[in-house]
């Protein structure tokens, strides 16, 4: 792999020599699969923006380290990933606690009031119809590394082989998760796929 | 799953991306030998399409500008903090050269000064041996030899004797 046969890669190393056009330029670039990969696997808006300004910021820290051993953008969804498995242990050793649980010596107080993020975030205004919130819930049943595999297969620039690398398995563990993968979600969409409304309606 | 390597191939060709001509007919062509087959691609096809249909999450337009805004602070931050811890391994980049002919050097001292002990202990074996001789008696008492080995013939073995003792 060299920076003449990725463009990305030759901008990246504008970004080493401190170039903040250059990065602006991958931002703009990749901002759209980064922010779907982070909503997708954390299933929170704000925070999936937060996340993914992290990567970027984490992109550009790293940058004086970075080498051209592979396609910019395997080495940016290796960072995405990683920041989001740890958004989600982070998650699992620290649960958001409840906003309507009764804390000692408050049980008197009226419930202090909250904005609803969930109404006013605008993505998941949008995710609105029917077929995509059920594929959107399916795909969020999934096992996280399953769940992975199969939204960086929707990448098209990224292969096989540049999908096994950003996930740290072998080719054959990779098809073999979004098999399993798909495997689920036949299952729990069979319903919708036998109407053949997806392939009729797009 | 057809264990079809043409029906694999294809079908996982799918996963990422859409077929081309080329392949969709390929496609056709083996699923027309397979009919039985058809359910199972129907599946595929639509759970394609379904993930295909996963919308774009919408990116705030001013994504870059806070991206930069934070590369900066993170930048300053730094700066306030000093100079970064990867500037000071920089500077001291030269360490690892220096230990090393530190350590080339050290063993060079050693082995020399080992090769130096052993020419020394050899010296003083050699001395020790030169000194063993001084120590033996005058050649003085070595003068008449010569006359008393004449004089006193080795008798010849006496052959009888030792054929009876055989």
């Amino acid at each position: 792999m060299s920076a003449e046969s990725d463009p990305d890669a030759a901008l990246m190393l504008c970004v080493k020599q401190g170039d903040t056009a250059a990065f602006a330029v991958l931002v703009d670039k990749y901002k759209q699969p980064v922010m779907n990969l982070a909503y997708r696997m954390l299933r929170d808006a704000t925070e999936a923006e937060d996340l993914a300004q992290m990567v970027f910021v984490q992109v550009f820290k790293s940058a004086r380290r970075y080498e051209v051993a592979s396609k910019f953008s395997t080495w940016l969804f290796t960072i995405a990933r990683n920041l989001c498995l740890n958004e989600i242990r982070r998650r699992s050793r620290h649960p958001v606690e409840s906003m309507e649980a009764v804390h000692p010596g408050q049980e008197d107080q009226p419930p202090q009031q909250y904005e609803d993020v969930k109404t006013a975030s605008p993505p998941e205004r949008l995710l609105h119809g029917e077929l995509e919130e059920k594929i959107e819930q399916a795909v969020a049943g999934l096992p996280e590394n399953q769940r992975l595999a199969i939204l960086l297969c929707r990448q098209d620039e990224l292969s096989y082989e540049e999908i096994a690398r950003v996930l740290g398995c072998t080719v054959s563990a990779t098809k073999s998760l979004i098999h399993r993968g798909r495997e689920t979600l036949k299952q729990k969409l069979k319903p919708y796929l036998q109407t053949g409304a997806w392939r009729d309606s797009k | 799953m057809t264990n079809d390597p043409i029906y694999d191939h294809l079908r996982e060709l799918s996963w990422r991306r859409k077929l081309t001509a080329a392949e969709e007919a390929e496609l056709r062509a083996w699923l027309a030998a397979r009919p039985e087959a058809q359910p199972d691609w129907d599946t595929e096809a639509s759970l394609n399409a379904a993930l295909g249909r996963l919308p774009d999450v919408p990116v705030p337009s001013n994504f870059t500008a806070r991206v930069l805004q934070a590369v900066e602070r993170e930048a300053a931050v730094e700066l306030r903090q000093g100079e970064p811890k990867w500037q000071f391994w920089r500077r001291l980049r030269w360490l690892p050269k220096v230990a090393f002919a530190t350590i080339v050097l050290a063993a060079g001292l050693v082995s020399y000064h080992q090769l130096q002990a052993a020419r020394f202990a050899e010296y003083a074996h050699s001395v020790a041996a030169v000194s063993d001789v001084s120590s033996l008696p005058s050649p003085e008492i070595l003068k008449d030899f010569d006359a008393i080995r004449v004089s006193n013939p080795t008798s010849l073995p006496d052959e009888q004797l030792l054929a009876a003792l055989k």
